[in-house]
């Protein structure tokens, strides 16, 4: 676990892999997934996802929760360049009651402390779709650069689609201590979700076949 | 005219060049190539080592991710008029669903650059990807230090749209990767480009 002002940073097991299920079919997933194809995700792809990701030498998945322990997102790295220091950076706000607060761009910044401050990456890149404007405001507020627009690079819903590209220098990274500072993060006091029912607990399920 | 199978079969052809299927002759070339300038200046300042066993692996590889993929590609080679390997074209990462590909290509022979036969293979190759595969949208990236290419799609309609700070190093210095778009409503189709660019009476100038 990596411990942030709002949130932590932890491994991607347990309950977030039954959240996954979900996510991985929600708005928040497909847009920050544009480069891929709008389809379904079954139980079975969702775990593949996990395990490719687990094999991944290049990124990794990692869950971020907030101080009361309840599961927000993931955040992802991928396609690490070890030549040049480079990776791109995702934010998933699985729990949409989180969409747009403190807690997701928190989320984002730890994943930017991790990249910079532990990983030693010179660079980062980011995307959005064009009209997602909660995803421009926390870019922004994290310090990355809008660097361009792929022209109609996506369809969605019937639409040919921007998509704007940011980045992030390592020496425009100010720390996450300083930028924590300067952004005064405030908790959004978010109760936390009931705790999920354990689906097929095989230890449990051995426990009751030994009674 | 009958092609002998050691002169490749042109698929598309040009002025200066013809795009042929990336066959055994070119395979033979390709670790002289993966190995030399061409490869810096494709790689955006990567210098590799490849060893055949390595550019083999990577090609079965390729040819297997192609087979079952959701992006498949299509690699042409490209060769002088008198069928003289010198170089390839890719259209890869074929989105369907988006009706776009990355253009990928090299001159794996230096003393060909500058002579106008990557443009000439450029204006096949987008031709192609509109006007067969149907796509709608045509992308590239490259270091910002890569003179030809900038001015090859300054030339050829591709704009500018991203550019990615320090990106990328090539020999000890950080450049900028850029990436270029052409959307198929901007395409003036070849012949008007051959036009445009004036490209006849330069292909006569450069064969003769
Ligand atoms: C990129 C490449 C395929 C282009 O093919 P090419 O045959 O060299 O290109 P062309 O001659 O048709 O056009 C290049 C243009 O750049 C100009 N040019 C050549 N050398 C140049 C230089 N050092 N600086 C600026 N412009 C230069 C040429 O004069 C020409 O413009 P013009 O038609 O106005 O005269 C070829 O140069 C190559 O293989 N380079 C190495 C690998 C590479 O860079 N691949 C692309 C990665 S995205």
């Amino acid at each position: 676990m990596i411990e942030g002002k709002l949130v932590d940073l932890v491994p991607f097991e347990d309950d977030y892999a039954t959240y996954l299920e979900s996510w991985m079919n929600e708005e928040a997933w497909f847009r920050a997934h544009l480069w891929e194809r709008r389809e379904p995700h079954t139980e079975d792809m969702v775990k593949k996802f996990i395990e490719k990701m687990e094999k991944n030498e290049r990124g990794a998945l990692i869950g971020f929760q907030a101080k009361n322990g309840d599961p927000i997102g993931c955040v992802i790295f991928d396609h690490e360049w070890s030549r040049v220091r480079k990776a791109d950076v995702t934010v998933v706000v699985g729990d949409t009651r989180y969409e747009g607060t403190d807690e997701a761009l928190d989320g984002l910044l730890m994943l930017l402390r991790y990249c910079f401050e532990t990983r030693s990456l010179h660079r980062v890149d980011a995307v959005a779709l064009t009209f997602d404007e909660v995803k421009f405001d926390m870019y922004e507020r994290a310090g990355f650069a809008h660097e361009g627009t792929l022209r109609q690079h996506i369809r969605y819903d019937g639409d040919y689609v921007d998509i704007e590209m940011f980045g992030l220098l390592e020496d425009e990274w100010p720390g996450y201590e300083t930028i924590t500072e300067k952004l005064g993060l405030q908790p959004s006091g978010l109760e936390p979700k009931p705790k999920l029912e354990k689906k097929d607990d095989k230890d449990g399920a051995k426990d009751n076949d030994k009674k | 005219m009958a092609h002998s199978t050691d002169s490749g079969h042109p698929l598309l052809e040009g002025l200066l060049v013809d795009l042929t299927p990336f066959d055994k002759r070119f395979v033979e070339l390709e670790h002289k190539w993966e190995n030399g300038p061409a490869a810096f200046w494709g790689d955006m300042g990567d210098r590799q080592f490849f060893t055949r066993d390595h550019l083999r692996s990577r090609r079965e590889r390729n040819a297997a991710e192609r087979e079952n993929d959701s992006s498949p590609a299509v690699t042409f080679g490209i060769q002088t008029k008198d069928s003289t390997p010198i170089g390839l074209f890719v259209v890869a990462y074929i989105q369907p669903a988006f009706r776009t590909a990355i253009l990928g290509a090299y001159i794996g022979e230096p003393e060909y650059w500058g002579g106008g036969y990557g443009t000439d293979a450029l204006l096949l190759v987008v031709d192609y990807a509109f006007d067969w595969l149907d796509l709608r949208r045509l992308w590239l990236v490259t270091m910002s230090l890569n003179a030809r290419v900038l001015r090859q799609m300054d030339k050829v309609g591709f704009t500018m749209e991203n550019r990615q700070r320090n990106a990328t190093l090539a020999d000890g210095t950080w450049y900028d990767i850029v990436m270029y778009g052409l959307l198929r409503d901007e395409w003036p189709g070849r012949a008007a480009m051959l036009e445009r660019l004036n490209l006849w009476p330069r292909a006569q100038a450069t064969k003769g």
